[in-house]
């Protein structure tokens, strides 16, 4: 078992990220609100005029919500990775963190909370964009942002725990081309998972991406509370059973 | 007798196998400066790191401001300013900011935290670079920044890992000065160094350690007289400079160290 965290520590540690996106965000990170747009542009708009509805729906409003899900994944993932190793490794951040009265367990819930923000920072302005373009068929579709949230914690804890076990950032190369790539192509935003073999729709499952769109998709469509609550479950358990991993991680490579 | 900031007892710490301290015992008493001397490796970071809560206590046990470290390590790290051996300052904010970001970590919010921001870039003669980024900064100006970070919680006892290391004379100096001010404020100081004019200069009573022990202990001058060397730095070469070679062993000599 792991310490519980302290709540208040936590939001120490989110605070002090808030305060830097709030100062290099317009510089460094606007870019990052546009790639969803143009896949949406490009995919949607583009090859979307080349193809049928999807189970009755256009392409374009097919994807769009997927789109979604993936500027949290994205957002999420970057947040834990270069920027966390950086902090751990480079700067010594978290040595000078760690010795106040923040303890690498609310270390650990600050940066996975401060990561599910800016996720659903991202996943909810790209959600504010498909609404004015009206690729939203659902009100349902506003209660989207504490889903985001959650995929959004259930990425940066997955994200977290991979960075507090690598040895140098090179390896940052894997988790991007053979984790988060795949998930994104393979995720469900792009096509629907039934069409994909068995085998594959067994592997969709296990990934996290696979959930969040479903919640994305179902609530900008026709939103079945059953297929939600069991989706956001299944981050939620992962989100609380991972947590363990970057904890013990950081603890052995911070405070050993 | 004062009371004691520090109480270490047999306390050792080893890193896959490798011992990196030894067993030691020590007293540190309130409001008193104590050193801790010894070559690369004797285990002076990591005895300061099991104070600060960034190392485990392997065995042994240490309190610190009567706390048991390994029990009570957030209510004592509550209490404590730690300046590290390397800077490691928050380079995405201004000087201010870190003073008060670091506030912030001791639950200080508010118009408390830019209070203790204020007191602590005055104090260490930085007020006019708030404003400034941590790269327009000199090294000696980032030594005090640390420094001042230490103090944002009004800590009752600083832990200064070689806090003057890589300094020209001037800044060096000048961080004596200030942490001269703070020992005449009562506040209790733990510092390693490799300058021994540091460690005479600014410790009461100081430890010398080597392969993780304490091989002397007592203030300079006590040291001096005790091994009949002139100054503290012959005293350090005497008790560890065993791997000098014939060179080494005739500067020794040269400072009046043994033959």
């Amino acid at each position: 078992m792991i310490p519980l965290p302290s709540l208040s520590a936590a939001m120490r540690v989110w605070r002090r990220d808030l305060r830097v996106f709030s100062k290099i965000w317009r510089g460094a990170l606007l870019p990052l609100f546009f790639d969803p747009l143009f896949y949406l542009v490009a995919l949607g708009f583009g090859l979307g005029t080349y193809l049928a509805t999807i189970n009755g729906v256009p392409y374009r409003e097919f994807i769009a919500p997927g789109l979604c899900g993936s500027a949290v994944m994205w957002a999420a993932s970057f947040e834990v990775a270069w920027n966390a190793y950086f902090k751990m490794e480079e700067s010594r951040l978290y040595d000078s963190v760690l010795a106040t009265p923040v303890e690498v367990e609310d270390l650990v819930l600050g940066e996975v909370l401060w990561a599910g923000t800016r996720a659903v920072i991202y996943g909810t302005t790209f959600l504010v964009v498909i609404m004015l373009f009206g690729l939203v068929q659902s009100w349902w579709a506003i209660a989207m942002p504490p889903f985001l949230l959650l995929g959004g914690l259930c990425f940066a804890t997955i994200g977290l725990a991979y960075t507090s076990l690598i040895p140098k950032m090179d390896y940052f190369t894997f988790y991007f081309t053979l984790f988060i790539t795949p998930m994104f192509l393979f995720g469900g935003i792009f096509f629907p998972y039934d069409r994909l073999p068995d085998w594959a729709q067994v592997v969709a499952w296990f990934t996290p991406l696979y959930h969040l769109v479903a919640i994305a998709r179902d609530l900008a469509t026709s939103p079945d509370a059953l297929t939600v609550t069991a989706n956001a479950g299944w981050l939620a358990a992962v989100t609380l059973v991972a947590f363990a991993v970057p904890v013990r991680a950081m603890r052995r490579r911070l405070v050993a | 007798m004062s009371a004691l900031a520090v109480r270490a007892r047999a306390l050792s710490k080893a890193y896959d196998g490798r011992i990196a301290v030894d067993g030691v015992d020590f007293d540190v008493r309130a409001g008193e400066c104590f050193g801790f001397l010894g070559p690369n490796g004797a285990g002076k970071t990591t005895t300061m790191k099991m104070i600060y809560g960034l190392a485990a206590i392997g065995a042994g046990t240490l309190e610190v401001l009567g706390r048991d470290v390994a029990r009570q390590r957030r209510a004592v790290k509550a209490r404590l300013g730690v300046v590290p051996q390397d800077d490691n300052l928050d380079r995405e904010l201004t000087v201010r900011e870190n003073l008060v970001v670091q506030a912030s970590y001791f639950g200080l919010t508010g118009r408390e935290a830019e209070t203790g921001a204020r007191a602590a870039l005055s104090f260490a003669g930085l007020q006019d670079r708030a404003g400034a980024r941590i790269q327009e900064l000199s090294g000696g100006m980032r030594r005090r920044l640390l420094i001042a970070r230490a103090l944002v919680n009004r800590p009752e006892l600083v832990v200064l890992d070689e806090p003057t290391t890589g300094l020209d004379p001037q800044a060096r100096r000048s961080a004596w000065a200030t942490l001269e001010r703070l020992r005449a404020q009562g506040v209790t100081l733990l510092l390693t160094t490799h300058y021994m004019e540091e460690a005479a200069r600014l410790c009461d009573r100081l430890v010398i350690m080597d392969f993780g022990r304490i091989v002397a202990e007592g203030s300079p001058a006590e040291l001096t007289a005790r091994y009949r060397q002139p100054h503290l730095e012959a005293v350090f070469l005497h008790l560890t400079g065993h791997g000098l070679d014939g060179d080494g062993r005739a500067r020794i000599e040269a400072l009046g160290g043994p033959s």
